[in-house]
């Protein structure tokens, strides 16, 4: 019998009634170890959530004390409408003794990483397409579709069991190109359903090389290739990050040696140079230089894709001692309070202020296009958010995707630049 | 159970949700966001369809974003999507809103904007009234077949509720 994925193993430890094995294609029903839930922008949707509970006889969630809301979408609130709805919501968590992080906090996921609220081996869901970020952890993470109202009243969800494509990423990158160009590069080459209704598992000697806050990335933009979870093997670095953070205990579920992955691709980063996703798409990848000079209306650092504080070193070095341009406005939303609070401290921030970039406080920003940073008709930004879908940040508005670096080069220039040449 | 309606194409591939219902219109009531759905591609597209009319798409329909675009489409009375393929949290949301998701590999060559289609919802088979000519779309879940038949997820739930307590 062909052995099991370390997510299948997770999958099946969470299963319920239990399962000793899952296969890829089945649909099981699982019971979460983390539900993360948004604070939020829909008053209607909370009210109905709160009735259908009601109408169910629900009086406790049986998960309450493992669910987390966090206010990370549209927060603080940008107008009437929204804040009503996050009212309705923090009251509707209030009541039924949900923890809430209230805006500033972060963005979801990574908060519950940074707060040590998932761990190693966990199967967390959370509301947000970007959940399989946590899988840097080592842990089975998806976003949530349909059935939410069961996992607040049963706290059950249906998964179905997926296939595994291993990403095997080698080689190493120049000086000043960053993790994020190699994550660009990989989504070019694999493309929008390169692990569509997949996992993807990120390995290979430059995925061990990484950084945690890269790993993040690369886990990240997974959903960008249709991949419904991402995955990377827990290592020493993987572990010397969790226990900073949690005494709490955890299980490393290993795949096993005669696993046989579905897919596999091998990506060598070796001298590749900055690289940029141009609209529409994030998989029409290309060097920078390919589009450098377009002009650019608004430079936007931040995300869960390029939030963390990495980014907000890299994106100092190269403002340091350099102005935003005038006709450019340079908005930087780190990704948590945690990696706000380090980036003050080690100066970041006041390198941006001197340049004239906007930092605000700590969410999805302008990313998803609800506040912060909204685009209008015929705006052109370079990004480092997780997609350039069209309108994702505004009707009308053109998004590239590239670097903190490359985008802070091309905020100080007004226009398109490769960073190297800068 | 068999539906028949009126076909509106969109060919594309990859529409995500965010085209589906744009994410400005996110904390209008579901029934109002019926009015701005698909408005990114076709702005005249609500004023159009009828209740029981059928959308029609590309591969992977409803990537991207987890957010619940599918309200904007159950709002106009369109029972069924029919794709080539769908982006998995769209397709779990359109189960728990008794949307019919139905995944069917060539439904682009088989119908146009304007045809009558027919799908039989015990088989899932899709077929072009005009032309007479029919696919096999693919088998949903039975967890989510359930919720469609039991009109979404709430009275799929109560259902279950019911039934596990009498034990």
């Amino acid at each position: 019998m062909a052995g099991m994925h370390a997510l299948h193993k997770i999958i099946a430890n969470r299963t319920r009634p239990s399962l000793a094995k899952v296969s890829p294609g089945e649909f099981v029903e699982i019971e979460p170890d983390v539900f993360g839930v948004i604070v939020g922008v829909n008053a209607s949707d909370v009210k109905r959530l709160a009735a259908d509970l009601e109408e169910l006889g629900i009086d406790r969630i049986p998960l309450r004390d493992r669910i987390y809301a966090v206010a990370d979408h549209a927060s603080p609130a940008p107008t009437v409408a929204i804040a009503g709805a996050q009212k309705a919501f923090r009251e509707f968590f209030k009541a039924h003794g949900i923890r809430t992080f209230d805006g500033g906090a972060g963005v979801s996921h990574l908060v519950l990483c940074e707060e040590g609220l998932v761990r190693p081996g966990m199967l967390g869901i959370a509301i947000d397409s970007h959940a399989p970020t946590m899988g840097a952890i080592g842990m089975y993470a998806c976003s949530l579709g349909g059935g939410r109202l069961t996992l607040y009243a049963i706290g059950r969800y249906v998964i179905e069991v997926p296939k595994v494509t291993l990403v095997r990423v080698t080689g190493t990158l120049p000086p000043g190109v960053a993790g994020r160009d190699a994550s660009l590069y990989v989504n070019g080459k694999l493309g929008q359903r390169g692990a569509y209704n997949h996992a993807v598992e990120f390995a290979g000697s430059f995925i061990e090389s990484l950084s945690m806050d890269m790993r993040f990335t690369f886990t990240n933009m997974g959903t960008e290739m249709g991949a419904v979870a991402s995955y990377i093997q827990p290592d020493r670095t993987t572990l010397e990050w969790v226990r900073q953070r949690t005494s709490e205990p955890f299980t490393v579920f290993e795949t096993d040696a005669d696993y046989v992955y579905d897919t596999v691709h091998e990506v060598d980063v070796s001298g590749i140079g900055p690289q940029i996703a141009v609209p529409h798409a994030p998989d029409d990848v290309r060097p920078v230089d390919e589009v450098a000079g377009r002009k650019v209306d608004q430079a936007y650092i931040g995300s869960c894709a390029s939030g963390r504080l990495e980014d907000m070193a890299e994106t100092a070095r190269v403002l340091k001692g350099r102005k935003v341009h005038p006709d450019v406005r340079l908005i930087v939303t780190p990704g948590s309070r945690e990696v706000l609070k380090a980036a003050t401290e080690l100066g970041y921030i006041q390198v941006m202020h001197e340049a004239n970039a906007i930092v605000t406080s700590a969410n999805c920003g302008a990313c998803p296009g609800l506040h912060g940073g909204i685009l209008g008709p015929g705006d052109v930004a370079i990004t480092s958010i997780t997609r350039n879908f069209e309108g994702r940040m505004g009707p009308g508005g053109e998004i590239y995707l590239a670097s903190p670096a490359t985008v802070a080069a091309s905020a100080i220039a007004g226009c398109i630049t490769n960073p190297l040449a800068a | 159970m068999k539906l028949t309606g009126k076909v509106w194409k969109f060919p594309q591939h990859d529409i995500s949700t965010g085209l589906i219902r744009r994410q400005m219109y996110n904390h209008l009531p579901p029934q109002e966001q019926g009015k701005h759905c698909m408005e990114a591609l076709d702005p005249s597209f609500a004023s159009k369809v009828a209740p029981g009319d059928f959308i029609v798409a590309g591969t992977n329909f409803g990537c991207g974003s987890s957010t619940p675009a599918h309200y904007s489409i159950a709002a106009l009375g369109i029972p069924a999507i029919i794709a080539e393929s769908f982006g998995a949290l769209f397709f779990s949301n359109c189960a728990g809103g008794a949307l019919w998701p139905v995944a069917c590999p060539g439904i682009l060559d088989l119908v146009e904007t304007g045809d009558t289609l027919e799908i039989d919802t015990d088989t899932l088979v899709v077929r072009n009234v005009g032309s007479a000519r029919s696919l096999q779309g693919r088998a949903l879940p039975e967890i989510y077949r359930g919720m469609i038949l039991a009109g979404g997820e709430k009275p799929y739930l109560r259902e279950r509720l019911r039934r596990e307590a009498a034990g």
